[in-house]
């Protein structure tokens, strides 16, 4: 116990020096909390930006249906197949689509597109398509409702309330069918591909329109209680519902190039987190080193009046615990707070858009658990470590020569 | 299309015909005539040769073509010229369609996702020529009169399938041939106009012998159809023409 | 001169010290440089794989044909225009192509096709198509002896249409001249995989699609790519304003987008990246600047008493100051010095060789195999000057208290 309060005494005794020391090491730890809640906001921003955007992050076909999209592949039982789906704790939302090709069709225009019915209700849960509208409302469920990308709304040189009659192939026979729509919304993803292709109508006149069944459906799209769930495919739907009919994709299966830059995005992380964790380490270890080697006056007296080698030593690792821990509850705090607010307000980068959601520039960082108990230890290990060799150093001086020092 | 032009004439006078109580002694004709036409169009066969005008702001093509049709269902085309393209046939079975290039030689079949596409590069669709209405059902009429012509103006009913807000045939009420066909947004804007000129007298029947559609909104698009000859229930039998080993037949 | 001598002796008698705070300064600026270099590195890696594989650094066309592709919105004198990027200093090749949406019919089967013409020669130098022939060879531009010219078709279509390679693939479009345009062609090799990006398209060498479109001499895009990659937008704005001032004649209503423009979806996405990793690079530099404070601060607090011996020996304050500035300046330059040797082999080895990734990645056609760095002056540069920046900014202040502080206080502190 001699050991702690001289230990606490020494940190004291110095305190610009215990302090630029301490500055040191909180810093690094809040700089390393900030670090990681700022890559997992990135990461599942740029993961959720996708997802909420027509993905989900799942979806279920028949096999094969991705290829060529042919509306012939539908599958049925969709009522108990949502069901089963639902039903699952891991699984927080799906909903069913019919898809089909055709042409979309103004006074003015013709235009190829992707017909999409959705659930409409179901779908808000889903993703962000009722944000996306910029005119007119969202899908109520009643007939002749349509939902078109700007793009092809100036195109077709249509606004609200507009005929639009689509025209498409009904699966199992092919005979052409058409269908009169009036133009109740006009949305805008920020996505080229969707915005410019593809239109919205009420699942079940699109299963009308099709000529296929009220239990029948293209896709199945749904949404896990955590991003991790698809990434990892930790869920059982993975297994279940991959047979000789059907096939269960989470969304990087489906997005394989989205998939692959996340994963060189992933890669750049961690190597920028190594190189964040080689330079605070490095800090600590040389701050120790220094605040340690001007000591050594300091430890020459210690050693002449009889302190034991191993006495000095375990002085000064535990003035480095004390140091480690003391600095990392001040660092933790003000990362705390810090993080707190980021996660709610984000970060103000700036303007940008990323992959066409137009953020107002504040990326959320994400807070854990993690950064709060896996970090200071790290930190406070590490503060004992680099007291290691100096310790050692310090234990073996010989006082004559310690206490002769110069300027 | 010689059903084409017929189809087109023949909803003139359905149309008119549709219109409550005849004033005795004209409508009466009019109703005798459209007898008279339905009995003769009806699953009747003919054989056209027509000249086709297509302009855009980019290019001016004038293609020849012979045409031989049944009803409505049936019809056989052949391009005579440019000389590059003599030979192109197209054969239509129902809502079923195919090409014929005798540069490769090759008969091919139009998948129905194609049907929807202009007609041979022109201002008409597919759709104009294959789709089969059903006016007086599915529209509403309505009768304006002046002392040469009759103006029908048919609002589409609520469930009706249509792009167009309205559409309006103006025929002249005394040689009986439409004049003209317009098609209208749901403002009241006309966005196509089809007129029917010059008539002649083709196998004893006085019909138009040219046609002009002219997209109104787009700036220097215009067709131009002009029948050279028109004959009804030719001589020669034609159910051979409608066969696909006719598609790449000596001509 | 007197001064300088002073600084190099104060720093290399006390080693131990001075090793300390070089090694905060050297590590600082060695693991900095590694840091940019593979954030640099990986965003411009992506980009060049990209922008090589299919899309070029510029593309030029008539008027909007890039938000809207019409067959007959052309560029109508190619021949004139390719003589002109021939002479352009920052221009390393370029390309012409032709595009038209079509039917490809195989004897069984019919699937919707992309075509494009290529010159294939140009195209050959310009992006790298010849790379993703999979089967069969890349074709050339003659007709073969039974007078079909050969296609190179997507992998997708082998399976859609049934066709393989010798096989006979028919393209049915519409020419610009309003005909039905209908043709034969000889499969002569496969492009990619079933699930490239290419998949359905038919390749035809530029006379062939010209001749099936019927649109001799005129074509849609001219794709460049330049020596210099970075400078796509500059060279866009001067060629577009070139050809608007100089040669509208012959050249008005073309329009020179740079490959940010092109790939729109792409670049903001990488961009939003970018955002990213300034940020985590931020607090890089940061961490670096809190080591060099904290080291060069407390080396200089240490020396309270040396100071106060100078001054009682007649030294002027601000020399006292001058001299740690100094000081500190001279040991950055010589830790940046001892680190760049570490460091110029380490981002080389990055650059050249880098990171081999678990799993291979496609982007655009190209396989990444390796995680690689950049190697450029910014690599360099940016973090020298953090590191000297903040060693002479930190030094200032407590330097200037040094001096101040009274020679007898100085010299009795511990």
């Amino acid at each position: 116990m001699l050991t702690f309060k001289l230990a606490i005494r020494n940190l004291f005794r110095n305190t610009r020096r215990t302090i630029l020391t301490a500055i040191l090491i909180s810093f690094s730890l809040m700089a390393l909390i900030m670090a990681d809640g700022l890559m997992l906001g990135m990461k599942d921003l740029l993961v959720s930006s996708l997802t909420k955007n027509l993905v989900g992050e799942a979806q279920l076909h028949r096999k094969g249906f991705r290829d060529n999209f042919d509306v012939d592949l539908y599958f049925t039982g969709t009522d108990d197949l949502v069901a089963d789906l639902r039903g699952r704790p891991e699984v927080t939302e799906v909903a069913s689509r019919v898809l089909s090709g055709g042409m979309v069709s103004s006074s003015y225009n013709v235009a190829t597109g992707m017909v999409f019915g959705i659930d409409a209700e179901a779908e808000t849960r889903i993703g962000n398509i009722k944000k996306a509208i910029i005119e007119g409302q969202y899908l109520t469920g009643e007939r002749g409702e349509i939902m078109l990308g700007r793009p092809m709304a100036e195109l077709l040189e249509v606004s609200l309330g507009d005929r639009i009659v689509i025209t498409l192939s009904e699966a199992d026979g092919g005979d052409l069918s058409q269908a009169l729509f009036r133009v109740s919304g006009i949305y805008y993803f920020g996505l080229r591909e969707i915005d410019h292709n593809t239109v919205f109508i009420n699942a079940d006149q699109a299963r009308q329109a099709v000529g296929i069944s009220a239990d029948a459906s293209h896709e199945l799209v749904m949404v896990f209680e955590d991003l991790s769930v698809s990434r990892e495919k930790t869920s059982t739907v993975f297994d279940d519902f991959n047979n000789e009919q059907l096939e269960l994709k989470s969304w990087m299966e489906l997005n394989e190039d989205i998939a692959t830059m996340l994963e060189l995005s992933g890669l750049s992380t961690l190597v920028i987190g190594s190189i964040l964790f080689l330079l605070a380490s490095l800090g600590v270890i040389n701050s120790m080193f220094m605040s340690i080697y001007e000591r050594l006056y300091e430890f020459g007296v210690a050693r002449a009046i009889g302190t034991t080698p191993w006495q000095l030593a375990q002085l000064i690792l535990c003035e480095a615990l004390l140091l480690g821990i003391g600095s990392c509850l001040f660092g933790g705090v003000i990362g705390y707070g810090l993080i707190s607010y980021t996660t709610l307000h984000g970060l103000p980068l700036g303007e940008f858009e990323m992959s066409g959601i137009a953020l107002s520039g504040n990326i959320a960082t994400q807070m854990q658990l993690s950064q709060f108990t896996e970090l200071p230890f790290y930190i406070i290990l590490l503060t004992l470590v680099a007291a290691l060799y100096p310790a050692r150093f310090a234990s073996k001086i010989v006082p004559t020569e310690a206490l002769s020092r110069s300027l | 299309m010689t059903h084409f032009l017929i189809r087109l004439t023949l909803v003139c006078f359905v149309s008119i015909s549709a219109f409550g109580e005849p004033d005795s002694a004209v409508d009466a004709r009019a109703i005798k005539i459209i007898d008279d036409m339905e009995r003769i169009y009806r699953g009747e066969s003919s054989r056209a040769e027509m000249t086709m005008k297509v302009q855009t702001p980019q290019y001016e093509r004038t293609m020849k073509m012979s045409s031989v049709s049944r009803g409505e269902e049936k019809s056989f085309i052949r391009l005579l010229s440019p000389k590059k393209d003599r030979g192109i046939s197209t054969l239509k079975l129902d809502e079923e369609m195919w090409n014929y290039f005798p540069k490769i030689n090759k008969v091919i079949k139009v998948p129905p996702s194609m049907m929807m596409g202009s007609w041979m590069g022109s201002d008409f669709t597919n759709d104009d020529l294959v789709k089969q209405t059903s006016l007086t059902e599915e529209y509403d009429l309505a009768l304006e009169e002046t002392e040469d012509t009759w103006r029908i103006t048919l609002t589409p009913k609520a469930q009706t399938v249509t792009v167009w807000g309205k559409i309006d045939y103006v025929v002249d009420r005394n040689l009986m041939i439409p004049l003209a066909q317009n098609y209208y947004d749901d403002r009241g804007e006309m966005i196509r106009s089809l007129a029917f000129m010059e008539p002649k007298e083709f196998s004893g029947k006085l019909l138009p012998s040219r046609l002009e559609m002219i997209p109104l909104k787009k700036e220097g698009h215009k067709t131009v159809i002009i029948y050279e000859t028109l004959e009804f229930d030719p001589a020669d039998g034609t159910e051979e023409a409608f066969t696909l080993r006719n598609l790449k037949s000596r001509f | 001169m007197l001064l300088l001598k002073l600084a190099f002796r104060n720093i290399f008698r006390q080693r131990r010290r001075s090793l300390l705070t070089a090694l905060s300064m050297g590590g600082g600026f060695y693991l900095c440089a590694i840091a940019i270099s593979m954030t640099d590195g990986s965003y411009n890696n992506i980009i060049r794989a990209f922008t090589l594989s299919q899309t070029g650094h510029i593309q030029i066309h008539k008027g909007n044909y890039l938000l809207r592709p019409k067959i007959h919105t052309t560029i109508d004198n190619p021949f004139e225009l390719s003589t002109i990027l021939d002479n352009d200093s920052s221009v390393k090749s370029h390309a012409q192509r032709v595009y038209a949406p079509a039917l490809a019919y195989s004897d069984t089967d019919n699937n919707p096709a992309s075509v494009r013409g290529l010159d294939l020669e140009q195209e050959a130098m310009t992006t790298r198509i010849k790379q993703k022939v999979t089967s069969g060879e890349y074709i050339n531009a003659n007709m073969d002896d039974e007078g079909y010219f050969q296609a190179m078709i997507g992998a997708g279509l082998v399976d859609a249409l049934n066709i393989g390679l010798g096989g006979e693939i028919i393209l049915i479009s519409q020419g610009a001249d309003g005909s039905v345009a209908n043709d034969v062609y000889k499969v002569g090799a496969i492009i990619g995989e079933k699930d490239s990006p290419e998949r359905y398209n038919v390749y035809l060498p530029l006379l062939a699609a010209q001749e099936f479109l019927s649109m001799p001499g005129r074509v849609h895009e001219i794709a460049i790519v330049l020596n210099d990659d970075k400078a796509a937008r500059s060279v866009a704005r001067s060629l577009q304003s070139r050809m608007q001032t100089q040669l509208p004649d012959q050249f008005s209503g073309l329009t020179v987008s740079p490959w940010q423009v092109v790939e729109s979806t792409f670049y903001k996405t990488m961009q939003s990246d970018k955002e990213g990793n300034k940020f985590s690079l931020g607090i890089i530099i940061f961490i670096v600047f809190i080591g060099v404070l904290n080291t060069v601060l407390m080396s200089v607090l240490e020396r309270t008493r040396e100071f106060g011996v100078l001054i009682a020996i007649g030294s002027r304050p601000f020399t006292i100051t001058t001299l740690i500035t100094l000081e500190m300046g001279i040991l950055a330059l010589l830790s940046i010095a001892a680190a760049l040797v570490f460091a110029l082999p380490s981002v080389i080895w990055f650059t050249e060789v880098g990171f081999e990734m678990a799993q291979p990645m496609d982007v655009g056609g190209f396989m990444f195999s390796h995680m690689r760095g950049e190697f450029s002056a910014t690599v360099f540069t940016t973090p020298a000057l953090i590191i000297l920046g903040s060693a002479l900014l930190v030094s200032i202040p407590p330097g200037l208290r040094a001096a101040r502080i009274a020679p007898t206080k100085a010299m009795g502190a511990h």
